[in-house]
């Protein structure tokens, strides 16, 4: 029962946790979407499955926070990148500030 | 696109067939960006790997990518699928004990009919309950809701599971008397009794003999099957039950050839 209840709270905390780090990852920068998986590779107690990249990285997409281009590739079919638009840099900017504010909140609680 | 070997190109169109599947109902996304996104990254991940690719090596590169089914959007998942993901990633919850108890109670209360019907998907919902807490003994309270019609049927099904010869042996046992009496000059006083339960216990004996060899190979099939009540079975107990079925069957072969040459002579 501990560990469901250490299960079911990662995942909650991953769902909101993966869209600050593809976020985060694609700052200032255009990477198509196998970089930033291996970007995020990094991370294993965030990224379960890899697949679950691509279906948010396409969310973002829509609700207008990253825009595409596509891109020739020498190794093979053009490949799509991804970066910020202003509307995700702005956004980006507020879910770090909330996210620094949590975490020094939360690490306060734990030192306390 | 790198050469996959036939074994892992069907591993690959099983894949993309399954997300496809799962991609129509979904209004927001498009299937053919999401087939691209699986293709390309199954061939980054297969850079410089040996060709043509082994099943197992894309096995692997697969299930790492993940289930077909989380290209869905979890908005766009229909209601029941919500509901079971909910049940797996929601906190604590109760429902499908509930439900199990409860379809059990109206089982009980119904007609005679229903009570088998309602047992079983009782049965079936408590399955499900102890498979989304990970099928952990420690269900803690929930085992009063979950258990009841759990031990209803494993008793039922561990009654059949060891007594299986029985079933067959007894309707029968009633016309032997009669062939045997036609068969062979014996007297009154012939323990034909003994005879029968001989061969009853034989038949057992060796049904357990037979069960003992196979679960001491597959040790999990107990486990599976009553589930979580035997969970701690093993080998050692295969071979008990093993040990215990060759005991029976020598001593009933014993009897029944004891008893065979004492009393029956061929008419």
């Amino acid at each position: 029962m501990e560990n469901q209840f250490l299960d079911n709270w990662a995942t909650q905390l991953r769902k909101g946790m993966l869209e600050l780090c593809i976020l985060n990852a694609i700052k200032g920068t255009s990477l198509y979407g196998y970089d930033i998986v291996r970007k995020l590779r990094k991370l294993n107690a965030l990224v379960i499955s890899e697949g679950t990249i691509y279906p948010i990285l396409s969310r973002l997409k829509r609700e207008g926070f990253v825009q595409t281009t596509i891109r020739e590739s020498t190794e093979g079919p053009p490949r799509k990148y991804y970066e910020l638009t202003q509307k995700g840099e702005q956004t980006l900017s507020r879910m770090n500030d909330y996210w620094r504010d949590v975490k020094t909140g939360a690490d306060a609680l734990k030192g306390e | 696109m790198v050469k996959l070997s036939d074994n892992a190109q069907k591993s690959l169109d099983e894949y993309l067939h399954q997300a496809r599947t799962y991609l129509r109902s979904a209004k927001s996304v498009d299937a053919g960006e999401v087939e691209q996104n699986i293709t390309e990254h199954i061939e980054n991940e297969l850079e410089g790997a040996a060709e043509p690719v082994s099943a197992d090596e894309l096995e692997t590169v697969l299930k790492k990518l993940g289930s077909p089914q989380q290209w869905v959007p979890e908005e766009e998942l229909p209601w029941w699928r919500k509901f079971i993901l909910r049940l797996r990633t929601g906190p604590e919850d109760w429902r499908l004990a509930y439900l199990s108890f409860g379809l059990l109670v109206v089982g009980f209360m119904l007609s005679r009919l229903s009570l088998p019907l309602l047992t079983l998907a009782s049965f079936v919902v408590s399955r499900a309950a102890l498979s989304a807490n990970n099928y952990r003994i420690e269900v803690k309270a929930q085992k009063w809701l979950i258990y009841p019609s759990l031990i209803i049927v494993y008793l039922v099904l561990l009654c059949s599971f060891l007594g299986l010869p029985l079933l067959g042996l007894i309707p029968l046992a009633y016309d032997w008397e009669h062939i045997i009496r036609a068969s062979y000059k014996i007297g009154d006083d012939t323990p034909y009794w003994l005879a029968a339960c001989s061969v009853f216990v034989a038949s057992i004996g060796l049904w357990w003999l037979i069960q003992g060899v196979v679960f001491l190979a597959r040790p999990n099939i107990p486990k599976v099957l009553f589930r979580p009540f035997a969970d701690g079975f093993n080998r050692r107990w295969a071979l008990v039950l093993l040990c215990v079925g060759f005991a029976l069957l020598v001593f009933s072969l014993a009897s029944l050839y004891w008893a065979y040459s004492r009393y029956f002579q061929p008419i």
